[in-house]
């Protein structure tokens, strides 16, 4: 199922062109209450190099969607509709229809895309050394014997700076602290030599000083590497300190997009303003009330017509917000909101 | 061993706690003999003021929730003295007295969990669950205390309507405000926040920090407020602790801990947080290696073998908690002739503040 649209002349300007593009992703769960639109019409660029941060809340889709980039939804989550084409060897995949679990896909899966988690400690086997469970993974990918797989996983422990890579491939998950084991997680992950890395919240169960530690090692590592990394996060000062791109997603859908510095000092969408008003700031003086967004995320059964956010949104227009769903549009350089307020302005 | 001196405090002390020790045994073998101890807290002196909000931080295994518990008395101290002062004006030892005469206490002391959804029985309602302490406490007639559970839903911002509705009817934020609700049921004088908002969505996060500091102005409610997140401290608390392995490394009020950190740690702690603005990618201090662990922490000072301004004297001798200036105590050697970087309070990124924009 591959289309090969690259041609040789084109080649040239594909740096400019993404690594992976998502188009009008959907993913439903269909559930006996009712479906959960969990994605709903979601669009991302991928770059090489750069990182792409995707923010939101609980039950925006982010990981879903990444999820769905794997293709590694669970029942009774489904691809619905839309296109994810990655572009490798001069040809374009779409991703969304190949066979989940047919060969074509896993060797995309740790090959081309790899994904780091959230925890570290249940994305290991408790009964499988660190190391076996790399020396699996590289040589599924990889023409190697055991004895040149275990050098190669030393040489990713080193990589990751994890100390005494010789004797902590022979350690179990449990042994490892939690800032070791995402780093494990991460060597994991790059043996294979992926050009895309996605980080679902891979910081999120750390302290601050490890994420700084964690943080600083995929900087350092995506240098080396040139790969291309989505970014799923609620910290926005994460994405601020990582990323390149921004895409705010609420409720399945990609409400704003455009670059970091865009996102965080000129936001278009009423959400993305609204929500980097409500974060606790460092910087804020002490004992100051924050800004609040009105109400919460609405449950995904119930999910409002027309704009998502207008029962929260401090710009609603009846009439308008309430009926129709705005579509993705420039506002900016670079820069996108889905939202009636930029409707026939010109950037 | 007190610090702090009395001079010139406005306020009276509601809590008072000295040379906190909480050790746990390590056992093994067969006779499960005890072969070592966590130091969990190990030597920790502060008060909190009526009124005010003292935070403690740090991070995992620091010993920040174990000193409040020790607090609570939800575990009992190895040593040390919680001293309490009662709405009678007497003080007690929280860390000896006998459970018989800890339970009216306990009236006055209560606590704030994590975990809106694990701390809130699923099958009982709001009204059973925000009258619980008053009927355990044998208050009002069951006319009282639906009118006082009605109160309480009011103050925290829920409509005493759905007191008959069960918690999964409700989102995170709402849970929350319920589990606030019961934690003042019985007008407490003292509330242990763990963590408060650190399960809740941005957005649910700056309405429970608002309500806990509306709650505080309105009732006069003192916090002792357990977090892990500096920029979620900054906005609630008066002072400040910042713990390290089981001890207290620096303590001051808000402003100046973060203006002008006076111990190595605190430095690292307020660079190593990721700042809301990409136009402010900081030099990040980057600590090497990991937290020390608690059952075998290191010789001298316990920070020494992360630290970037270490001597020899760090590795030998443990420093001693010690005010630097009214109000400010740090542990470190080093504390007077080392110039520590700080947060500045530059205007917050955002779409209302055009003086950061760029020219066009």
């Amino acid at each position: 199922m591959t289309r090969p649209i690259l041609t040789a002349s084109s080649a040239a300007v594909a740096n400019d062109r993404p690594l992976l593009e998502v188009r009008d992703l959907r993913t439903y769960f269909f559930q006996d209450e009712g479906t959960v639109r969990a994605v709903d019409g979601a669009g991302l660029s991928v770059y090489a190099g750069k990182t792409l941060g995707i923010v939101g809340e609980s039950g925006c889709g982010k990981s879903v969607t990444a999820r769905s980039i794997l293709r590694i939804v669970e029942r009774p989550g489904r691809l619905v509709s839309g296109e994810i084409l990655l572009r490798r060897n001069g040809t374009v995949t779409d991703l969304a229809r190949l066979d989940a679990g047919g060969r074509e896909m896993r060797q995309v899966r740790g090959g081309d895309i790899a994904l780091i988690f959230q925890e570290p400690m249940t994305s290991f086997s408790p009964v499988h050394t660190v190391g076996s469970q790399m020396i699996e993974t590289i040589r599924l990918h990889q023409r190697l014997d055991k004895t040149a797989a275990r050098e190669k996983a030393i040489e990713m422990f080193r990589l990751v700076g994890i100390p005494r890579p010789e004797r902590r491939v022979d350690e179990y998950a449990f042994q490892l602290s939690g800032g070791l084991r995402q780093r494990a997680m991460i060597a994991l992950a790059l043996s294979c030599a992926p050009r895309i890395l996605i980080a679902d919240e891979p910081t999120t169960a750390l302290d601050v000083t490890t994420q700084a530690q964690i943080l600083e090692l995929l900087v350092r590592l995506q240098r080396r590497e040139g790969m291309a990394i989505i970014l799923i996060t609620h910290n926005l000062g994460v994405v601020a300190e990582m990323c390149d791109e921004v895409a705010v997603m609420y409720l399945g859908r990609v409400v704003e997009q455009g670059s970091v510095d865009a996102i965080f000092h000129e936001p278009r969408h009423p959400y993305t303003r609204a929500l980097l008003r409500s974060i606790p700031s460092i910087h804020a003086p002490v004992r100051t009330r924050l800004p609040t967004i009105a109400g919460s995320v609405p449950h995904p059964y119930n999910r409002p017509p027309g704009c998502p956010f207008h029962p929260r949104c401090p710009d609603f227009m009846p009439g308008r917000c309430d009926q129709a769903e705005p579509a993705l549009l420039p506002v900016g350089r670079g820069q996108h909101a889905a939202c009636f307020l930029y409707e026939g302005v010109r950037p | 061993m007190t610090p702090a001196p009395g001079a010139a405090d406005p306020r009276p002390r509601l809590l008072e706690v000295r040379n906190l020790r909480k050790l746990f045994p390590i056992r093994k073998g067969f006779l499960r003999r005890v072969v070592g101890h966590v130091r969990a807290v190990d030597g920790v002196t502060f008060h909190v003021e009526r009124g005010e909000t003292l935070a403690l931080v740090g991070e995992s295994g620091c010993g920040k929730t174990t000193t409040s518990r020790c607090v609570l008395r939800a575990v009992t101290p190895t040593a040390g003295e919680i001293l309490f002062r009662t709405t009678e004006d007497t003080v007690l030892d929280v860390a000896t007295l006998p459970r018989r005469q800890l339970r009216p206490l306990r009236r006055q002391m209560q606590m704030i969990f994590q975990d809106p959804f694990s701390s809130l029985n699923p099958r009982r309602t709001l009204l059973d669950i925000v009258a619980e302490p008053l009927v355990a406490n044998r208050v009002g007639t069951r006319a009282e205390r639906v009118e006082r559970v009605a109160e309480l839903l009011r103050l925290v911002g829920l409509r005493p309507e759905y007191m008959r509705r069960y918690p999964h009817a409700f989102s995170g934020g709402q849970r929350q405000r319920v589990g606030i609700a019961r934690a003042l049921a019985l007008s407490p004088r003292l509330v242990v926040a763990d963590e408060p908002v650190s399960a809740l969505d941005v957005s649910v996060q700056a309405q429970i920090l608002n309500l806990m500091l509306d709650l505080q102005a309105k009732l006069g409610l003192t916090y002792l407020f357990v977090a892990h997140d500096l920029s979620v401290v900054k906005h609630v608390s008066d002072r400040v602790a910042v713990m390290y392995v089981g001890q207290i490394v620096e303590m001051a009020e808000t402003e100046p801990l973060y203006a002008a950190p006076r111990h190595p740690y605190t430095e690292a702690l307020l660079s190593a947080v990721p700042k809301p603005d990409p136009r402010s990618r900081a030099q990040r201090i980057v600590l090497e290696g990991e937290v020390a662990d608690p059952a075998h922490p290191p010789s001298g000072c316990y920070f020494h073998p992360r630290c970037a301004y270490v001597v020899d004297r760090c590795r030998v001798e443990t420093p001693a908690l010690e005010p630097v200036a009214p109000g400010h105590f740090v542990a470190c050697h080093r504390a007077r002739d080392l110039t520590l970087r700080g947060i500045s309070s530059p205007p917050r990124p955002g779409s209302l503040d055009t003086s950061h924009r760029r020219d066009p």
